[in-house]
């Protein structure tokens, strides 16, 4: 983070979402968006990313290692509405439909230096036995309208957050 | 060394740089004298002596120079010898105090003079050398002595003339002088050299060494006294730097060889032991080890230790021990480290602001599992308890309290029963009550012990026996007991007086009741009174009796002759002033004075001798007979006689009542009317009944006992605790006689300790009775001449005891604290105040006051400050009890910046601003990090809006309704979309979460059906656009796409020198209209037109905020262009999202023009030539189509009618029989022009979602829920189709659609117009409400939700959309005895929308409102394209036909298969009340304000077409514009019909020799902006024909309430050659 100009601060981001922990799914691939203020606007880099399929590493923690790269830069007024990174992990279930595995956001950090951040993930639970069933059998499991609701605060009355499943790991630096 | 030294030696230098040549003796005295004070040696030579007060005179002059001076003496000495080159001068330029150096120099000279000759020649020119170093100051204190030491040394030899030596000291002093020049900072110069030089310091050595045996010694020094190693670090640099500067003079002065600046040096070393020990000597190291507190503290001072005074002290944070003695230790070696410490040798510290509690209430533990914290407990419902002042803290632990009422019984006093016998009964009961209170009480005996006892005191404080007591404090005593004595005797004799009048009366009452029995002859009361009379010792008494008047003689003499020499006293001041007055007048009063001096004073107490009584007026001689008979009156009066015996009354009940029979027949009815009352009592709780006592009968006696304890378990503060005491006469109802005021009890009194109690009470009421009884409120008498009358009233006393329960573990259930301190309950248990004088103590504010004096209770402790201010407002009886409540108690502490500084910060305002969503900040992006970064113009729009909200703003719009209007509008809109932001905020689990549906069977065999489809078929579907959510687009992302495809019946042109045709265009009449005829009309003109000729040569162009596109010219009236236009789209402020788009209230303006090519050739002979024309465009029609419309359809797609000028001037509307006249029965029955369009936008946005707010109601809730069922049916079977129920009305709530719907008187005004033809007159009313300007919902309310006024709501507001306009029409019709329905569905452009259907006799009509236009059912070009659902004003239908399209369904809606009607026989109609007035009442529109109006619109219109053409003369042509101005009034009349060809007729006849083009335009006025809009997209002034003229008029044709028909006629004109 640097000072750059009169009126505005620069916060640049770079690191890597580096390996999850998914021990019941394999071969999934994690999308990444940044959420922000009014007061922010990228300036460099890339504000939305999709990785690579991965699967999982044949040592014992089978962690699912992407290494997927970040790098944004943004500019801002105001430390109001801080950006928040929001992961979400897809992978095919039994039948090949590509359905989510988790949602998490998280702060990027406000300190500078290497930080590293587990992050929890969770997904929306179906409403009732019947829809689990039929979702599952359909392939269509609830998914968020948007991933970056889960950095919002807005409308969270009605959703219950599941139990964490296991975290992604990311670098920020 | 101090560096004042250092001072003396730079001046010194400037002298020599000054006079060089001469002055090397100078110098080198000076050096010495520098030295001298360091050397600590006794000088042994004089000059040394003289030097020393040069140094003094140096000190002086440092004072004046503020920047001290420090430098490295010890190592430029050692580097000092050598020979050295001259001096830059430049170096020294920097140093300029001259006038200081005049007066040094004086000074000196005198010094000089002795050492100055031989040195002289050897001198060598001084060189600059240069030195650097911050760190050289503390090695000043190191080396200072050594180097002083040395050398003076040195100096002593200098007096052999060593010329070595001299050298030295020069370069040593030019070392020393050399940095000052720039202090601390080191010239280019020298940073030159210091970078690029090294040098050895082999060679100076070599060179040193030889010169004087002193080098060796100074090095050895130099060896030991090695600061530390990085002193040491710094200093080789400045060594190094100084050979630089040598080297670099040898280079330029002395040609050194080059092998002279290699050095090979050994690398530095020093010992561990060394380093440390020099470590010691620079750095400290506090010591650990605690500090004396003698040490920290001013001398002969004691410690004071607050906290044992008595003062709070907070608590300190804590720090640990060692960590404070190093600190302390470290803070005592500093100057002024003192000030650190405190009066109690402690260092000073805050207290400590760690909050002893956490604020944040308690997390949930990761471990605990989600299914623990979502279990639901059961929890019995809890009683809800009164949100008042009153509640009981809801922290307290859930306890009942309880309150025991014990009633016992109720005594009449009085009661209207009372025989007279009774009250005189009463009243000596009364009397033996008192009696027996005040015998108890015995207040008269225990006054006459007090008398008693003061008079002992008196006498023994009279007799000398206690000699260490000073007289005065004896005299004092005795007096105080005196005045006492006086006190007390008054009392006792009051008192005494009122036991015996007492006693008189008792007996006087008992005499009248004994007086009564017998004359009536009968007993009614029990009551008995005996005198009891106790003989007494008749000597004894009389002793005692007359001993006490003795007593009492001599105190009042004693009191008499004190206020004898009061008066005296008085007197003689006086006197003394008289004297001192006399003596001022006239001294020869002197002698008549002396001669009355002698005055015997009568008084023998009088100890004082009177010495000037010169006139005594000597106060009264107390006559001591007087006083005795005095004292003796009184005693016989109050007192009992002596040898009297003492009577004692004693009432007893032994008496025996009289049996009924015996009595007369008035006090049998009495008794019997006792018997037959009875009386309850009722226990009021807050004034609520709690309970009641069993009715009792009212005994003989009066008395009731009842015995009844009740327990109240209260959850409130008692506020009032009232018994009422009701009467029962028979079987009557019972009457309230009076209500008794409980005193609620201390909290101390608990059940069992509670006394007896006695409350009267009495009552007002006017019984009158017939019988013995006396009745109450009424007079009576005892007497029988009925003399000596009384009114008594019902009274009597209720004997009760309130207490506090116990519980069962012994606590008392009591309310923790009354009302009045609930505030500070969590203080006081903090405070532990409870627990030490337990829980009554605590509303007791006195013994609460009393343990905070007793504890010592801090009163600057924050923690007891609520205690204290309790106990405080408690003693002092100010009532302030602060009222509120204060989470965040120390939020002022963490304020870094006052309020008012905060809001003047704009930055935080423009944030604010935007946090409350104002709609010009709401999408405010990047505010600035600064304040100064803000523009001041950021929030002037803002504050113009703010000030203009209640100021009415006439310029905008013209006349002053609508500006009103304009107004509320405004501030409904507001509301409105803060509702809605509010409702925004709300998402349903649906909005964020997609999750399928529980699939059906059918939908899951679809599926399951689609399971074995194609995964990639070879024909893929068409499959809908993707639809962009509008978040991450930008300006020029958005385009609107027009398609134009064809355009049919477009007006041609007329050839200007054609004779004056039929009527062509369709100026059917009503009837025609809707005839539905397919009659071909025959093509009778089509033979004026020869094949081939172009008849118009039409091109469309679409403008849409201020961009305009065209398509290519086609030629005919049929004309197909198939062209796509694209046009960018930019939302306000760059905002995208959907309530932005949304309220964009841009329109696509879609304009005809017709092109029309002349031929400007001015010369013949050219023709043959060249082609010069020039093109003109005529316009024809336009098509507008808001963007709010495109947005929410996502496409439009259809032919739209052209919205043609009634009057066209140069074109006719042809029907083209020549070229399709295939067609022709298809269209003839439309009189209009069409154009096929069809637009989007590119990318597709998603519409905004309508508010799914559920609002609130006043509809019955059966009725709602038969809605959603009803609307949820609908849905199911024709999700497409609209279906209206409920709607939301301007103050947002829902109503039942079918309230809107009722019979409305339209205008009278347009019933009068055409008395007979109601059709006529239905279409005048329709035109009435196309006429009010149309303002979508969505636009003025952004949040997509439509709102319907009512009919004079929207009369009110003159703007509304469809609905508002449909309803109001359907009222209309519903007056006009037409069968009339709201028809709910879809209209091209429009989209949903509501159309009013009417049943003709034979066929419907489809009107729109909001064109005023109607149309036959089968009518193709009905833009009402599919009908969702009817409403008439008591039912609702919708369709559930195949088909949904007008033309093909049956509008029968009795025909149940047909339509779904809400009410059926299963629910019918309830007989809903309309939400509509009664009537409407119309005002008429001022006539005056609308030719006003008319004006000043034509004025701005005029002044617009002249600005937009800024390159070209405007001319006006008056003469056309007033024949125009007369031509529209009848197009008004005519409602813009039949009057063509008339009209041209005439305007042709008066402008003949004019190429005329022209039109007139008609609008609904609502503002002028839309005026203006439409002139302009007409494109007349485009003409730039240089001799053209132009014509304008404007007409306003104002109807009731204010609604305005506004028309315009705009034409160009130019002159035919």
């Amino acid at each position: 983070m640097a000072a750059a100009g009169p009126s505005v601060f620069l916060l640049m981001v770079n690191g890597q979402v580096e390996s999850a922990q998914f021990p019941e799914f394999d071969n999934l691939y994690c999308k990444y968006c940044f959420v922000y203020g009014q007061d922010w606007a990228p300036t460099a880099g890339l504000e939305e990313g999709i990785s690579q399929i991965t699967s999982k590493s044949r040592d014992a923690c089978q962690a699912l290692v992407w290494n997927f790269p970040i790098d944004i830069t943004f500019k801002s007024t105001n430390p109001f509405g801080w950006p928040q990174i929001v992961l979400s992990v897809y992978g095919p279930d039994v039948f090949g439909n590509d359905v989510v595995r988790g949602y998490g956001a998280v702060h990027v950090p406000f300190s500078p230096g290497r930080h590293k951040r587990t992050i929890p993930m969770f997904v929306p639970e179906s409403t009732s036995k019947l829809q689990k069933f039929t979702s599952w059998f359909m392939g269509r499991r609830p998914e968020y309208t948007d991933p970056k609701v889960v950095a919002q605060g807005e409308g969270r009355e009605g959703l219950v957050r599941p139990p964490a499943l296991p975290g992604v790991h990311c670098f920020l630096r | 060394m101090n560096p004042k030294e250092e001072k003396v030696k730079i001046i010194t230098e400037e002298f020599i740089e000054n006079d060089e040549d001469a002055n090397v003796g100078k110098r080198k005295k000076n050096s010495k004298v520098q030295r001298q004070p360091r050397k600590k040696q006794p000088p042994t030579t004089g000059p040394d002596k003289m030097m020393l007060e040069e140094s003094h005179l140096g000190n002086q002059q440092e004072l004046v120079q503020d920047e001290p001076q420090t430098r490295l003496l010890s190592v430029t000495a050692r580097r000092g010898p050598r020979s050295l080159p001259p001096i830059p001068s430049a170096s020294r330029t920097g140093f300029a105090e001259f006038s200081m150096r005049e007066r040094m120099r004086e000074k000196l000279q005198a010094a000089r003079s002795k050492a100055e000759s031989a040195l002289l020649q050897e001198i060598p020119t001084p060189r600059p050398q240069r030195l650097r170093s911050p760190t050289v100051k503390e090695l000043e204190t190191e080396f200072g002595t050594e180097s002083g030491k040395e050398v003076g040394s040195t100096q002593q030899e200098d007096d052999t003339q060593s010329y070595a030596r001299v050298k030295f000291h020069v370069s040593a002093r030019k070392i020393k002088s050399k940095p000052q020049v720039p202090p601390g900072f080191p010239s280019a110069e020298e940073a030159y050299n210091f970078f690029t030089f090294t040098f050895d310091p082999e060679p100076e050595e070599a060179e040193e060494k030889p010169k004087h045996g002193d080098g060796t010694h100074q090095e050895e020094e130099e060896g030991e006294e090695e600061p530390p190693t990085e002193e040491g670090a710094n200093r080789m640099d400045e060594e190094e730097l100084l050979h630089g500067k040598d080297a670099e003079d040898f280079l330029l002065g002395l040609d050194h060889t080059a092998d002279e600046f290699l050095a090979v040096r050994p690398a530095h070393y020093e010992s561990v032991h060394v380093r440390l020990q020099r470590e010691k000597e620079m750095l400290f190291i506090p010591s650990r080890l605690t500090v004396p507190t003698y040490k920290k503290l001013p001398e002969n001072v004691q410690p004071r230790f607050l906290e044992d005074e008595g003062l709070y002290i907070g608590e300190r944070p804590e720090v640990a021990r060692t960590n404070q003695n190093i600190m302390e230790n470290r803070l005592l070696t500093q100057e002024s480290g003192r000030r650190w410490f405190g009066d109690d040798g402690r260092i000073l510290a805050l207290p400590n602001p760690i909050k002893p509690f956490p604020s944040r209430p308690p997390v949930f533990m990761q471990e605990q599992s989600i299914k623990a914290e979502l279990e639901t407990l059961y929890k019995k419902a809890v009683k809800y308890v009164h949100r008042s002042q009153h509640m009981i803290g809801s922290g307290d632990p859930a306890g009942n309290f309880q309150l025991d009422i014990d009633i016992s019984g109720l005594i009449f006093t009085h009661h209207p029963c009372f025989s007279r016998e009774h009250v005189l009964a009463a009243k000596l009961a009364q009397l033996y009550d008192q009696y027996l209170a005040r015998h108890q009480r015995n207040k008269a005996k225990f006054l006459t012990d007090k008398l008693q006892a003061l008079r002992n005191a008196v006498q023994t404080g009279l007799n000398p026996e206690k000699p260490h007591q000073s007289l005065d404090t004896i005299q004092k005593t005795i007096n105080e007991y005196k005045s006492e004595i006086r006190q007390t005797r008054k009392l006792r004799d009051a008192e005494q007086e009122r036991d015996r009048t007492l006693l008189k009366t008792i007996i006087k009452v008992w005499k009248e009741m004994k007086s009564l029995r017998e004359f009536q002859r009968f007993t009614n009361t029990p009551l008995k009174l005996v005198l009891r009379k106790e003989k007494v010792d008749q000597k004894t008494d009389e002793e005692a009796y007359e001993a006490e008047i003795q007593a009492e003689i001599s105190e009042l003499l004693e009191e008499h002759t004190e206020e004898y020499e009061q008066k005296m006293e008085e007197y003689r001041t006086s006197y003394q002033q008289w004297k001192a007055w006399k003596k001022a007048q006239r001294a020869k009063k002197k002698k008549k004075k002396q001669a009355t001096e002698e005055h015997p004073e009568e008084e023998t107490e009088e100890p004082y001798p009177e010495e000037d009584p010169v006139k005594p007026s000597p106060p009264e001689p107390t006559d001591r007979a007087a006083v005795e008979q005095q004292v003796r009156e009184r005693a016989a009066q109050s007192r009992r006689r002596p040898g009297e015996p003492t009577l004692l009354p004693e009432l007893s009940l032994a008496g025996s009542v009289t049996p009924n029979d015996q009595c007369p027949r008035a006090e049998v009815w009495r008794r019997e009317d006792v018997k037959r009352r009875s009386v309850y009592l009722k226990v009021l709780f807050n004034n609520k009944e709690v309970s009641r006592t069993v009715s009792r009968q009212l005994g003989t006696d009066f008395r009731v006992h009842f015995g009844q304890i009740f327990n109240l378990q209260i959850f409130n503060w008692p506020e009032s605790l009232t018994l009422q005491v009701y009467e029962t006469v028979g079987h009557s109802s019972p009457t309230l006689l009076a209500e008794v005021f409980l005193p609620i009890p201390e909290t101390t009194i608990v059940t069992g300790r509670a006394p007896i109690e006695e409350v009267e009470f009495s009552s007002n009421q006017h019984v009158t009775l017939d019988h013995e009884g006396v009745g109450s409120g009424v007079p009576f008498s005892f007497e029988a001449d009925g003399s000596n009358q009384l009114i008594l009233m019902t009274s009597g006393k209720v004997s009760h005891s309130v207490a506090w329960a116990i519980g069962e573990n012994g606590i008392p259930l009591i309310p923790p604290l009354s009302q009045q301190n609930i505030g500070f309950r969590s203080a006081l248990k903090r405070a532990d105040a409870i627990s030490s004088i337990g829980t009554s103590g605590v509303t007791d504010m006195k013994k609460l006051a009393k343990w905070a004096a007793e504890s010592k209770l801090d009163p600057n402790d924050p923690n007891n400050a609520p205690l204290m201010q309790l106990i405080s407002v408690a003693t002092s009886g100010e009532s302030y009890v602060p009222d509120f409540f204060r989470l965040e108690q120390l939020q002022q502490e963490f304020n870094f910046v006052s309020d008012e500084e905060l809001n003047r910060s704009k930055r935080f305002r423009l944030l604010h601003l935007r946090s409350q969503q104002v709609p010009e900040f709401r999408n405010y992006k990047q505010i600035p990090v600064y304040d100064r970064e803000i523009m001041e113009k950021v929030f002037q729009d803002y504050e113009k809006r703010l000030r203009d909200r209640n100021v009415i703003e006439t310029k905008d719009h013209i006349d002053t309704h609508r500006a009103v209007v304009a107004k509320y509008l405004q501030q409904v809109r507001e509301s409105v979309i803060n509702r809605f932001l509010i409702a925004k905020q709300h998402f349903l689990l649906a909005d964020l979460v997609v999750e399928e549906e529980v699939p059906n069977i059918s939908i899951l065999g679809l599926n399951l059906f689609k399971l074995a489809e194609q995964k990639r078929p070879l024909r893929p579907r068409r499959k809908g656009r993707k639809k962009v959510t509008a978040q991450n687009l930008s300006d020029g992302d958005i385009r609107l796409l027009v398609n134009i495809i064809r355009a049919y019946d477009l007006p041609v042109r007329k050839p200007t020198a054609s004779k004056f045709q039929q009527p062509s265009r369709s100026s059917r009449t009503f009837r025609e209209k809707h005839a539905a005829s397919p009659d071909t009309r025959s093509p009778t003109h089509s033979a004026d037109y020869p094949l081939g000729q172009v008849l118009v040569r039409p091109f469309v162009e679409v403008s849409f905020q201020r961009t305009i596109c065209h398509t290519t010219t086609a030629e005919g009236p049929n004309p197909s262009w198939n062209e796509e236009l694209e046009l960018p789209f930019r939302a306000p402020n760059g905002d995208y999202s959907t309530a932005s788009l949304q309220s964009v209230k841009d329109v696509v303006f879609i304009n005809i023009f017709d092109e029309v090519l002349y031929d400007v050739l001015e010369d013949d002979r050219e023709r043959g030539n060249g082609i010069h024309t020039r093109i003109e465009r005529h316009w024809l029609g336009c098509v507008k189509i808001p963007f709010s419309t495109i947005y929410f359809q996502a496409r439009i797609d259809g032919t739209f009618k052209i919205d043609i000028p009634p009057v066209l001037l140069g074109y006719s509307k042809e029907q083209n029989m020549i070229i399709e006249r295939d067609f022709d029965s298809v269209r003839s029955l439309s009189e209009g022009s069409y154009i096929t369009l069809f637009i989007t936008i590119e990318p597709q946005l998603v519409p905004g979602e309508s508010v799914r707010e559920k609002f609130d109601s006043q509809e019955d809730e059966k009725l709602l829920q038969a809605t959603e069922k009803f609307q949820a049916e609908c849905a199911l079977k024709f999700p497409k189709r609209q279906c209206l129920a409920t709607v939301i009305d301007i103050s947002g709530k829902t109503v039942f659609i079918t309230r809107y719907l009722k019979p409305l008187n339209p205008p009278q005004e347009l019933l009068n117009i055409y008395p007979n033809n109601p059709q006529a007159t239905a279409e005048l009313v329709a035109r009435y409400v196309s006429l009010i300007p149309f303002l979508p919902d969505t636009v003025s309310f952004a949040g997509l939700c439509d709102l319907w006024s009512t009919s004079d709501q929207f009369l009110d507001l003159l703007a509304g959309d469809e609905e508002e306009h449909a309803v109001l029409l359907c009222n209309y019709f519903l007056f006009l005895g037409k069968k009339a329905w709201l028809v709910m569905g879809n209209a091209i452009p429009e989209g949903p929308t509501a159309y009013v259907l009417t049943w003709e006799k034979s066929h419907y009509l489809i009107w729109n409102p909001c064109s005023g236009n109607f149309y036959g059912q089968f009518d193709t070009f009905c833009p009402l394209k599919n009908v969702g659902c009817l409403i008439g004003p008591d039912n609702i239908w919708f369709n559930i036909q195949q088909y949904d399209s007008p033309l093909r369904i049956n509008f029968d809606v009795t025909k149940h298969k047909l339509w779904k009607s809400f009410f059926s026989r299963s629910l019918p109609y309830p007989g809903l009340s309309s939400v509509q007035p009664e009537e409407l009442i119309y005002q008429n529109t001022d006539k005056a304000a609308a030719a006003e109006l008319q004006d000043r619109i034509e004025k701005i219109l005029k002044e617009k077409i002249m600005d937009w053409r800024p390159r070209h003369l405007t001319r006006w042509n008056r003469y056309c514009t007033s024949t125009l101005r007369h031509f529209l009034p009848l197009l008004e009349s005519s409602q813009g019909e039949d009057i063509e060809d008339d009209h041209r007729a005439e305007l042709l006849k008066q402008l003949g020799d004019y190429r005329f083009s022209g039109f007139p335009l008609h609008m609904p006025y609502s503002e002028v902006k839309p005026l203006i809009d439409a002139v302009y997209s007409t494109g007349v002034h485009n003409i730039d024909v240089p001799n053209v003229e132009f014509a304008l008029a404007v007409y306003i044709h104002p109807y009731p309430k204010n609604v305005l028909s506004v028309w315009i006629y705009v034409a160009s004109l130019i002159r035919n050659r």
